[in-house]
């Protein structure tokens, strides 16, 4: 468990994603004006790169592939988003960005037969 | 022969017969099982085969990118059972669709082709019983010796229709549109599946409608602004059409729209775009109602809408590159709430 360096917070220019290698796990950090969020590089939906589909304005990231949307201010699901968005802690160091990867944050895209029917029966 | 689907919300249960496509068979007995384009493209209708064997119709199906094939995950809108079967399907499924729009089999004979512009057809089909769709719905059209089904959203709106009319735009190596385009295909017998697509319109709604459309993806459009008519929607509620073509040998429909604005002058409003050459003044002269502008379709949108886009609800339709550009104009300029875009994703 550790805090890794991500990138320098002004690579990033206001209401644009980008990715980054940290150690082998792929991470989208996304300047949404007010601040930064990092989150694992594809929509939790159907696994479109949010680098390409992802819209960011207003604090507001969208998909625009099925138009799932996340406040990146708060982490809330808006409108029609059926899954939250999973993210990295993120901090900066002076122009740094620092994100907390113990492991790589990842999607159940699974259809599921290896998970139990309580697990897959679930609400989302 | 019996499917099972293990949803989020149940499990369900319905007969398929021993050579349908198990998402048409599950919708005909009004599941709401996922779906978007419904002939395997888009990934959305992906399950899992738990118990049982079912099989890719088309293996080649563009949408297998978003299954994982190792894991035995098909694409329920181009896959087949061999007997009985279980899926697992990683969405919410309900029984409870509206029995007047739940989709079946028709035939149909071609009917009415006739050009529309150089390389754009418009047809009916005449159907053996009559349909009830809604306005934006689509079908799934296949034709004896023409492999795959391919789905064209309808241009007028009836409730109880016995003809759709379709447009057609033709493809290079698009086996359907060759064979549309071919000589002596009215009366020929092609099988009909819908209604189906959930980027409807209905005059309940209460709000402002936008349409963008580009080339033939006018067609969804026009159903729409037939059944808005129909209604007397635009008596109270404004209309805002924007039609995107190339240049003005690929307009079309202009003398049906100007009718549209004739009838409702105060609240319809109809813009062709043309992306490519510039508005040639006997165009304007032909078409007094219609306004013309120059550029692509979601710019030109972008820009005569700026500060109108409040208590809108827009429909998307055309190339994928163009929905992609009014998409983007709709959440980012717009700011439209995703809940308030309505579009299918045909490829």
């Amino acid at each position: 468990m550790s805090w890794k360096r991500v990138c320098a917070a002004d690579e990033i220019p206001e209401n644009t994603l980008k990715t980054f290698d940290v150690d082998g796990v792929a991470i989208v950090v996304a300047n949404y004006g007010g601040g930064f969020r990092a989150f694992p590089p594809f929509c939790p939906h159907m696994e479109e790169p949010l680098v390409q589909s992802g819209l960011l304005d207003g604090g507001v990231l969208t998909c625009s592939k099925h138009l799932w949307q996340w406040d990146l201010r708060t982490g809330a699901m808006v409108g029609i988003a059926e899954k939250p968005l999973l993210t990295y802690e993120l901090k900066r160091d002076g122009g740094d960005l620092l994100a907390f990867v113990d492991r790589e944050l990842e999607y159940e895209y699974d259809v599921g037969d290896d998970v139990s029917d309580d697990e897959f029966f679930k609400a989302n | 022969m019996k499917i099972s689907v293990q949803s989020k919300s149940g499990v369900f249960e319905y007969d398929c017969g021993d050579d349908e496509l198990l998402l048409y068979a599950g919708l005909r007995h009004g599941l709401t099982l996922p779906y978007e384009c419904a002939t395997g493209t888009c990934g959305t209708c992906r399950a899992r085969v738990v118990g049982g064997d079912a099989v890719m119709a088309w293996s080649d199906a563009p949408g297998l990118s978003y299954v994982n094939r190792d894991k035995n995950e098909i694409l329920m809108c181009r896959a087949k059972a061999r007997g009985d079967c279980t899926l697992r399907v990683p969405a919410a499924v309900t029984n409870s669709m509206n029995p007047e729009i739940v989709p079946g089999y028709r035939q149909g004979a071609i009917a009415n082709v006739h050009k529309l512009t150089h390389d754009v057809l418009g047809f009916g089909v005449a159907l053996d019983r009559p349909m009830t769709f809604r306005a934006g719905q689509f079908v799934v059209l296949e034709a004896d010796g023409v492999a795959g089904g391919r789905a064209y959203s309808m241009v007028n709106y009836r409730r109880g229709a016995d003809r759709l009319d379709f447009v057609v735009k033709r493809k290079p190596g698009g086996a359907f549109s060759d064979w549309l385009f071919a000589d002596r295909v009215d009366g020929a017998r092609v099988a009909v599946y819908g209604p189906l697509g959930r980027a409807t319109f209905a005059p309940e709604g209460g709000k402002d409608v936008l349409c963008v459309a580009g080339g033939s993806g006018i067609a969804g459009m026009m159903s729409i602004l037939a059944c808005g008519r129909e209604a007397s929607y635009f008596r109270d509620h404004k209309g805002y059409v924007f039609f995107g073509v190339r240049t003005e040998r690929d307009v079309f429909y202009l003398d049906r729209l100007s009718a549209l604005v004739e009838a409702f002058p105060d609240n319809l409003e109809v813009t062709a775009a043309l992306s490519d050459t510039p508005v040639p003044p006997a165009l304007r002269q032909r078409f007094p109602g219609i306004q013309f502008d120059t550029g692509f379709v979601h710019v030109v949108t972008a820009k005569r809408m700026a500060g109108r886009f409040a208590g809108v609800v827009a429909y998307v339709a055309g190339p994928p590159p163009m929905v992609d550009g009014a998409l983007r104009m709709l959440v980012l300029e717009a700011r439209l709430p995703g809940t308030d875009i309505r579009y299918d994703k045909f490829s």
